[in-house]
């Protein structure tokens, strides 16, 4: 499974959405209940499943779904 | 403005916002500026206010809904939204609002306890109701602002459009019922507020001469629909005087509000406590257009505002922001530190014009100047609430020797500002939400693992109270992040994003009294470190 598939993954159920289909250019004006709150959540659930930490700084500059995987991409392969 | 606002008896809140704007020579006039998240900015005349929501009242018609029947919006702000609570009205349909962060037990605690009708939606909300649908035998339809007949939905598209735009909105008395509203109590379910269509008389004094709406300003007011807030000020005040609104699809963006208040020109801005502490962590050069701007008035409601808030408005904007009170049952402003009127920063302000408030004690009594006691209000202001649905006797229960008891705790100084103390009872306001405990301990009841929950409010910056849970793990479960996760998912996903803890603390049993009643107040206090108060009532904890 692919990190975008794994992603997905997270977002239908952090969103409770079994059809969501995520797409890199997505904000959270795009995902039906993505508020500030599901966004912890959304946070903490990728956290736990790719098994990494993200700093205040990465969390800040994340703009878009695309963000998100390519942090999530960079932090696997660096080990960070 | 000061036109007569009830003509011929027609308290129609539909007709009132926008046939009658109409017939006043103002179809043309910008009634809805709408600010989609993505792509250009779209208006809606009164006239084409006035015409779509016709063609929605003429939908529900043709679905067979009458006066009195229930129907629910379950969307974010959008147009639809504003076109299907006008129509309903317009129809005397009852019209709820639902946010859209609920999850599928807050929706069918809300659809079934109304028997609701029929329900408007996003196709992306559908498997959330199909879960739920065979639970609401009264839910007869639901429909879709996006398609959704592959799923079942009714299009609202093609309803519309097989729909003439013609409504004859029939005489609507004072008593009507027209918009509900539901809001949390301590114990048990949500409690369904009914208002009536005469409401729109203490909706239109109190935008006119609380928020100072005048016919030429542009008015923006922050509020979700799903709350009191977002229809009585978000809706119906101000059209009901023939103010342009403009609304926006977006959520929180500091850069994005700042541009909408300068580029739009807004002249009165309406929003709460949370998004101003938000704003109050940007740079005040986002804000440096606005000295200039013609933005004349900025109000806020939902919970306390901190003084520290209004000084960082003065700084930044240059401009005193205004505090509001009210709460679901009151349906419009009680108190406020309205402009003209000098700002004790941190105090709720002084009850408006025609309402009485005062603090009272125990025994009933009015206290002297200083002393907390019970916030209650003198009932029969225009807006008041007419009933909980389906629960006389907890509408009953907040009368009390003539005074409205309003769950929340003051004093009043000597010279008449009321200043907010918090609540009487468990209610937890976090972000100007109301949020049972109950329901929150109830989701996490749910989850196999959970032995038992106790769920309170703490003092937070950011959201004035965040929901903290207390969490009693059966033998056999040990806490993990992975456990705390799927708390909180699962509070997210059953009651609402809003009620999701913010803190889960794992412990061994929870305090209780000789009744076997989690005591939230023992609970709280060792969250906060304060002192606990009288134990004596407790039993010995496992």
């Amino acid at each position: 499974m692919t990190t975008m598939e794994t992603l997905n993954e997270i977002f239908r159920t952090v969103f409770d959405d079994a059809a969501l289909q995520i797409k890199p250019e997505f904000t959270a004006d795009d995902v039906a209940g993505w508020d500030s709150l599901s966004h912890i959540n959304l946070i903490l659930a990728v956290e736990a499943r790719f098994k990494l930490r993200f700093n205040q700084k990465e969390l800040l500059t994340l703009k878009n779904i695309g963000d998100l995987h390519r942090t999530i991409e960079e932090k696997l392969k660096t080990g960070k | 403005m000061t036109e007569t606002l009830i003509e011929n008896g027609q308290y129609n809140i539909g007709h009132i916002c926008t046939g009658l704007q109409c017939a006043r020579g103002l179809a043309g006039r910008t009634a809805l500026r709408w600010l989609p998240s993505h792509g250009p900015k779209r208006d809606y005349t009164f006239g084409d206010l006035d015409l779509e929501s016709g063609r929605f009242a003429n939908v529900l018609a043709s679905l067979g809904l009458v006066s009195g029947d229930i129907f629910f919006t379950f969307l974010p702000k959008m147009p639809e939204q504003f076109i299907a609570v006008l129509g309903a009205l317009k129809a005397r349909v009852v019209c709820g609002t639902l946010f859209t962060n609920f999850g599928e037990e807050a929706l069918l605690d809300r659809l079934a306890d109304s028997g609701a009708k029929a329900i408007l939606t996003r196709r992306v909300f559908l498997p959330k109701l199909a879960r739920i649908r065979a639970r609401l035998p009264a839910l007869k339809y639901v429909l879709a602002v996006d398609g959704g007949a592959a799923e079942g939905a009714l299009d609202l598209a093609a309803l519309m459009a097989a729909a003439p735009a013609e409504f004859k909105v029939p005489v609507t008395p004072r008593n009507t019922p027209s918009l509900l509203h539901y809001t949390s109590g301590s114990t048990g379910r949500p409690k369904g507020v009914l208002h009536c269509h005469g409401s729109v008389e203490g909706q239109a004094a109190t935008a006119r001469e609380i928020l100072g709406l005048k016919p030429d300003d542009i008015y923006w007011c922050t509020a979700d629909q799903g709350w009191v807030t977002g229809t009585s000020y978000g809706i119906i005040g101000p059209w009901s005087l023939g103010v342009t609104q403009v609304h926006y699809g977006g959520g929180y963006s500091a850069p994005r509000w700042a541009e909408i208040l300068a580029a739009e020109k807004i002249t009165v801005w309406y929003s709460a406590p949370t998004a101003f502490r938000m704003l109050m962590r940007e740079d005040p050069v986002l804000f440096s257009d606005i000295k200039t701007s013609p933005l004349r008035h900025i109000f806020s409601v939902g919970e306390p505002l901190n003084p520290e808030v209004i000084a960082w408005a003065r700084r930044a904007m240059g401009r005193d922001i205004h505090d509001t009170w009210f709460q679901t049952e009151t349906g419009a402003i009680m108190i406020s530190n309205r402009p003209g009127l000098e700002i004790r920063p941190g105090s709720m302000g002084k009850p408006v014009p025609d309402v009485t408030a005062a603090v009272l004690g125990k025994d009933g009594r009015e206290l002297p100047p200083g002393t907390h006691g019970s916030l209650c209000l003198r009932p029969g202001w225009p807006g008041m609430f007419t009933a909980y649905l389906n629960n006389e006797a907890a509408y009953k229960d907040k009368f009390v020797n003539g005074w409205y008891h309003t769950s929340d705790t003051a004093r009043k100084d000597a010279d008449g500002y009321f200043w907010f103390d918090g609540r009487s009872d468990d209610v937890i306001n976090t972000a100007g939400h109301l949020i049972s405990p109950f329901e929150v301990e109830s989701a996490l009841l749910e989850l196999p693992e959970v032995a038992e929950s106790g769920v309170i409010g703490a003092p937070d910056e950011l959201l004035f109270e965040k929901v903290v849970a207390f969490v009693h793990l059966h033998q056999g479960f040990t806490p993990s992040p992975e456990l705390e996760l799927k708390l909180r998912l699962h509070v997210s996903n059953k009651a609402s994003t809003i009620a999701t803890p913010q803190a889960i603390v794992f412990c061994e049993g929870l305090p209780k009294n000789k009744s076997g009643k989690i005591m939230r107040r023992v609970l709280k206090a060792r969250y906060t470190g304060a002192a606990a108060g009288d134990l004596s009532t407790m039993e010995e904890e496992a």
